[in-house]
């Protein structure tokens, strides 16, 4: 997977550029708009995390020349601005993402995963699948290994966005954002209750166990444990 | 948005034309032409008419004296032949002479009747004619006076006041049409000038109100007639071409240090995380750096809240608000918060009213509940109980969140509203009184109104926001169809 970062503050970008190449990815590094916007056109990029302010070139700039030209790249927006009204700018631009910094690296290595895997063919069956976890998304019914599992409404939509991103890390903001439409990091560990909630009806009782968490990072549903 | 602040804002301004000062200041000069024109006009018709009857008395005098001589001269005969001769010369237009004897029978004259009951008692008496000219009958006024001669006889000398009494009576009609027209031009500039004072007034509030509500390009109209309004309106607009100019500053500066300080924060976390990410860290390593990278998100916490407050304080709009169900919203977050409160034995329920629609930002009504949730959440012990309620009342839409806990002296209270306010007991906490202070700014920015009060005990929150044009609108049609 290829991946364009532009970002000026070069001591940074040293480091994440480092980072992401540990976790697999090829990654150029463009540390201004005009050097940035030139590399992203030439094309052959499976993503491209920008900073929003650039010298020559702003990043939303940068975002709607690449639309303009008619490419699709799914496109990470970095910025030390974090207003509500930044967000939606970046968003309305054509960002697909938008991450305030400062961040974690694992929450940026999350959102690059699923920004990746976003990919076109997204699934429309209506029966979700995990193991012998099935979600009837029209029923609206769950049932692990045949047996029905009752969910609130909204513990539903958190199962769904979780097996919709099997195997993949979701963090706690992609989770708020995601489930509550909140974009904003409540101070409570809202989402730890939940999930621990979710696991109480999901996994209680099961030989294997579902919901996973991942240290530093957020949680995963998937088949087997890893360790 | 707009227009509807445009809607009561006219209408208070029809309504509230009476109550202007222009109009008290009108109303003040009216009454004072009035009253000038009335005394002016007044005292001239009085004057005139003690002139005109001080002319006719002075003639009545003068005859009643030659007429007594005459008397004295040569007798009754010689007085009747004088009576007599006057009458048929015509010497004076009007003239009455009557000479009666001792019981009032006539003896000589031009009036055929002794007009009065007896000898009259005041000095000029006044009595009618019936005259019969050619054609038409006509009465005239008559004012006179009565002497009794050495022998007994009354001699009466009077004049025919019609013509006076004419001129007198048109005088009169003239006055009145005179003050009648003044007064009416004085309300009539009157009300002009308080309309157009109250107009362009009106304009200046409008633009102000404009202004408030975020819609920084607007200026006051400049006419062009270099009046004062214009040069009030020439530098209300020099005022806010600077207020527009500093937010611009305010917010660039704000722009430049949240990027400032958001950059190293944005190193150091960077490098933090990369220091976590070494195969092999020991343990007496990992921790430290880990508590480390947690200081480092709560300083970016505080960081994004400040940067919040200082935003919505600078009185930037809000921008692009859209329709907001806040009773669904605070519903979902009640839900959200509701396993947190459980898990700290703590009872959260809601009592949410649907289709309470405001105007505004989701995200940032979604944090002003989450502060006041979270707040109530840090302080009150286990066992208690908070209740987040919306309804509307009175208009406005209400957002009420209770609970039983220590609740906040009435000083921190007041304090806890203002900008920037540290609530001082609780300071202790992490994230406390900054908190409130988000919750108030985004208030302000929602044009709400937050109050706390005591719940005895325990803490009520209230916000008290705008409801949307639609839902006004809606509210008001539905209150005319069922009136």
């Amino acid at each position: 997977m290829h991946i364009l970062l532009i970002e000026d503050d070069t001591e940074a970008a040293r480091v994440l550029v480092k980072g992401l190449r540990e976790s697999g990815y090829t990654v150029d590094h463009a540390a201004d708009g005009r050097d940035g916007l030139s590399r992203a056109l030439a094309g052959k990029l499976d993503l491209i995390v920008t900073d929003r302010m650039l010298p020559h070139i702003d990043g939303l700039a940068i975002i709607q020349q690449l639309r303009r030209a008619r490419l699709a790249t799914p496109v990470l927006v970095l910025s030390a601005l974090g207003t509500v009204d930044d967000r939606i700018r970046g968003l309305k631009a054509g960002g697909d993402d938008y991450l305030t910094k400062p961040f974690a690296f694992a929450e940026l290595l999350a959102r690059i995963e699923a920004l990746l895997r976003r990919g076109p063919g997204a699934t429309e069956s209506t029966v979700l699948r995990v193991a012998d976890l099935e979600f009837d998304l029209l029923a609206r019914r769950v049932t692990r290994s045949g047996r029905e599992i009752e969910l609130t409404a909204r513990e539903q939509k958190l199962l769904e966005f979780l097996m919709r991103r099997e195997g993949q890390v979701v963090t706690r903001t992609m989770l708020l954002e995601g489930v509550w439409d909140l974009h904003f990091d409540p101070q409570s560990n809202l989402v730890d209750v939940h999930i621990s909630r979710l696991r109480q009806a999901i996994d209680r009782g099961a030989e294997r166990l579902l919901i996973h968490t991942v240290r530093g990072s957020g949680y995963v549903l998937r088949e087997e444990d890893e360790e | 948005m707009g227009r509807a602040m445009n809607r009561p804002m006219k209408d208070a301004r029809r309504w509230g034309l009476f109550n202007t000062s222009a109009f008290r200041m009108s109303m003040g000069y009216t009454l004072l032409v009035t009253l000038a024109v009335c005394v002016t006009l007044g005292s001239t018709f009085y004057l005139t008419q003690r002139i005109i009857q001080g002319d006719v008395d002075l003639i009545i005098d003068t005859e009643i004296k030659s007429l007594q001589n005459q008397y004295v001269r040569s007798g009754v005969p010689g007085l009747t032949e004088e009576i007599n001769l006057r009458i048929d010369s015509w010497g004076r237009i009007g003239a009455v002479y009557m000479l009666a004897g001792p019981k009032f029978d006539r003896l000589a004259g031009n009036v055929t009747n002794w007009p009065f009951d007896g000898a009259p008692a005041e000095p000029y008496p006044e009595f009618r004619i019936e005259s019969i000219e050619p054609g038409q009958r006509s009465v005239h006024p008559v004012r006179a006076a009565v002497r009794k001669l050495p022998n007994g006889d009354w001699l009466l000398v009077g004049t025919d006041m019609s013509q006076d009494r004419r001129y007198v009576r048109t005088f009169q009609i003239a006055t009145l049409w005179g003050i009648g027209l003044s007064i009416l031009a004085a309300a009539i500039a009157g009300f002009s000038f308080t309309f157009r004072l109250a107009r362009r007034v009106g304009d200046v509030t409008d633009t102000c109100v404009r202004i408030m509500s975020g819609e920084q390009g607007h200026r006051l109209p400049v006419i062009g007639k270099s009046d004062e309004f214009d040069a009030l309106a020439t530098s209300v607009n020099r005022v806010l071409d600077r207020l527009e100019e500093q937010t611009r500053t305010l917010r660039a500066t704000f722009d430049s240090v949240a990027h400032d300080l958001r950059a190293p924060l944005h190193r150091l976390r960077t490098r933090m995380d990369a220091v976590l990410r070494l195969p092999a860290l020991e343990s007496g390593i990992r921790e430290p750096v880990e508590s480390a990278l947690r200081e480092v998100d709560r300083l970016q916490r505080t960081l994004a809240t400040l940067l919040q407050i200082a935003l919505a304080e600078s009185g930037a709009p809000l921008a692009s608000p859209a329709p907001v169900d806040i009773g669904e919203l605070a519903d979902e977050l009640t839900e959200l918060f509701e396993p947190v409160a459980r898990e700290s034995g703590l009872t959260l329920t809601g009592h949410a009213d649907r289709g309470v629609v405001v105007e505004g930002n989701r995200q940032l009504l979604a944090q002003l509940i989450t502060n006041l949730l979270e707040n109530a959440l840090k302080y009150v012990p286990a066992g208690g109980r908070i209740e987040v309620t919306v309804k509307r009342l009175a208009g406005r839409a209400h957002l009420i969140i209770t609970d039983n806990g220590p609740g906040m002296p009435a000083e921190e209270r007041q304090r806890a509203g203002q900008p920037f306010a540290r609530i001082g007991q609780r300071s202790g906490l992490e994230g406390s009184g900054l908190g409130l202070s988000l919750v108030s700014a985004i208030a302000r920015l929602h044009r709400a109104r937050l109050t706390l009060e005591s719940n005895d005990p325990g803490l009520r929150a209230v916000v008290s926001l705008p409801l949307s044009d639609a839902q006004v609108s809606s509210e008001s049609l539905s209150r005319s169809i069922s009136a």
